[in-house]
């Protein structure tokens, strides 16, 4: 009798713990919360699944045909030319874009931080670049450098300078889209610092003046410091999204001259769409989801330590 | 003197900033009222504007080009693929703001790092999966997709809104009896009205941006979206009539214009998803 009563006791404690440990989250959560986790989980998830499978397979547009190859995808890519070169381009993009951008995106937020007149209305021309559609940032960019007509060549003449030939030459052609990319997002690098900048206590320059600092040491011994968590988050998020980089070569230059700016997101655009080659273009993609994964969880990490700083 | 010189220096400076901004549209928009053989042989062009000429090339654009049964089909896209992300997300984004349990920053980060994703990654997979459940080249096989491109980030920039909002709020409701259901539907909707309506444009302009999966889904040019039409049309593979390139580009880009006036406050959160608070 004692004996049995224990052993409920035991199992009802036992099952507390498992229950409390791996119970069914409550109704409210489920109801709220189950909608959207399964929508993710059946077109973001099973997807991002469904593409790591088709890199291990010869699957084609020709659905029935697909066999599985294993490694042999990524075996090829390690290989092949064009994917180094892609790297190299995609690589290239993302370090001198992104650099520029911070320098520029950190100035930029310094100098708007004098609050002259008049510059709310040119920080509300700044954010515009980043919201358009990128096909057509990329026409519009194709109309200004044009070789025959385009304003900018005309401009350079006008001043005695030689133009380069922005999209034609394997040279220039990564160059402008760095450019292109330059004018489209610093304004987001300059948002995010500017913001953080408008958040410090004026007292701390204030204090710095009366110890006689000028004003080129105030911003790089006392601004820049503290601004860092800002720029630092900024570059991250640019260098992942310029990693990404599709539509913006896709409209610009096609990837062209001779490959010269097809990122990795092109080539897997172009061996999946043009040449119809799944497999291969899955296992071109994966390479950057990998990437990615790592990039992206540098990040997050990075959010929530600033949340903790913030708290 | 010196300080008068500063000043000056400073406001060039800005209106150089805003040039650089700013001149690259009007550019555009000078080149879309141009006839073909003015854009070649004014260099630069004139600012003599011709009505007949902007009504002739914009009719083109709008009427033969097609303009205007893609802005339908992006109307009906965009709209449905938006409404059904909020009516799914914004209780998401209540669950996450408020509610306890396991793992909650876990799948809250999950969440965001989809947005990291290429779309090339996926591309075909959902390719393959609409295509399967029959629904390639239609409407649903673009909302599909897209609902679940814009969930993350209505979640995010939502979770941000509804923490700014007291738990007082919600905590007096539950005292008086209502459900958290009844709470987020009858009492913080209401309150977070304008997080919602920043979350729609953003939701809404990352539609009508959004170019790689439409041009898998759709074949067909009647179901094609503005920003794939307009990619067709002044494809950088062939030569281009460059005042209807810039006709398609302004059309494309005068609902863009229109909305940012609407979210200037809320630019870094929305592009960030609320990662930045």
């Amino acid at each position: 009798m004692i004996a049995q009563a224990d052993r409920t006791t035991l199992a009802e404690q036992q099952r507390r713990g498992r229950f409390r440990k791996w119970s069914l989250p409550s109704r409210d959560v489920l109801l709220l919360l189950g909608p959207a986790v399964l929508y993710l989980i059946a077109f973001s998830v099973f997807p991002l699944l469904y593409s790591l499978r088709i890199s291990f397979t010869d699957q084609g547009a020709a659905q029935d045909a697909a066999q599985w190859i294993g490694l042999e995808n990524y075996a090829r890519l390690l290989s092949d030319p064009f994917f180094w070169n892609a790297a190299t381009n995609t690589a290239a993009m993302v370090g001198a874009a992104v650099t520029i951008q911070v320098v520029l995106g950190t100035a930029l937020a310094v100098f708007f931080n004098l609050n002259l007149r008049g510059s709310w209305l040119v920080r509300g021309i700044l954010i515009l670049p980043m919201l358009l559609t990128p096909i057509v940032v990329g026409v519009m960019w194709r109309a200004l450098f044009n070789p025959d007509w385009g304003i900018i060549n005309w401009a350079l003449e006008e001043v005695g300078l030689d133009a380069p030939n922005w999209l034609g030459s394997t040279e220039w052609a990564i160059r402008t889209l760095i450019l292109v990319d330059v004018w489209q997002w610093t304004p987001f690098v300059f948002l995010i610092v500017f913001a953080r900048l408008q958040a410090l206590s004026v007292e701390v320059f204030e204090a710095a003046q009366v110890d006689g600092a000028g004003a080129i040491a105030m911003i790089r011994r006392i601004t820049l410091p503290l601004l860092w968590p800002a720029i630092a988050f900024a570059a991250i998020f640019r260098a992942i999204d310029a990693f990404r980089s599709f539509d913006l070569v896709y409209g610009l230059s096609y990837g062209g001259p001779a490959r010269s700016t097809t990122t990795l997101s092109f080539l897997a655009f172009q061996n999946g769409f043009q040449f119809q080659n799944y497999g291969y273009a899955a296992a071109t993609a994966y390479v950057m989801v990998i990437i990615l994964m790592v990039a992206t969880t540098v990040l997050l990490r990075y959010v929530r330590l600033r949340g903790a700083d913030a708290a | 003197m010196r300080r008068l010189a500063g000043r000056v220096l400073a406001y060039v400076l800005l209106v150089v900033v805003a040039v650089i901004g700013f001149a690259p549209f009007v550019y555009l928009l000078i080149i879309s009222t141009k006839r073909r053989i003015d854009i070649v042989a004014e260099v630069p062009p004139s600012l003599n504007f011709n009505v007949d000429q902007i009504v002739r090339n914009y009719s083109e654009v709008i009427n033969s080009q097609g303009m205007l049964s893609f802005t339908g089909n992006s109307i009906i896209v965009v709209g449905i693929s938006t409404l059904v992300a909020l009516i799914i997300g914004v209780p998401a984004a209540y669950a996450f703001s408020r509610l306890r349990f396991r793992g909650r920053d876990a799948w809250a980060s999950t969440v965001l790092s989809f947005r990291f994703m290429p779309p090339v990654a996926v591309a075909i997979p959902i390719f393959l999966m609409i295509r399967s459940i029959g629904f390639s080249n239609s409407y649903p096989g673009l909302i599909i997709p897209y609902v679940a491109f814009t969930l993350p980030l209505v979640i995010w920039i939502m979770i941000g809104f509804f923490d700014e909002v007291p738990r007082d709020i919600d905590d007096a409701a539950l005292v008086d009896g209502c459900g958290r259901v009844e709470v987020l539907w009858r009492v913080l909707l209401p309150i977070v009205g304008s997080g919602i309506i920043v979350s729609a444009i953003f939701g809404a302009i990352f539609i009508w941006n959004e170019f790689l999966v439409a041009l898998y889904i759709i074949n067909s040019r009647s179901l094609q979206t503005v920003t794939l039409g307009a990619a067709t049309l002044v494809s950088a593979q062939r030569p281009i009539d460059w005042n209807i390139a810039a006709a398609v580009g302004i059309v494309t880009l005068i609902p863009i214009f229109l909305f940012s006036l609407f979210i200037q406050r809320y630019v870094v959160r929305g592009i960030t998803a609320g990662a930045v608070r």
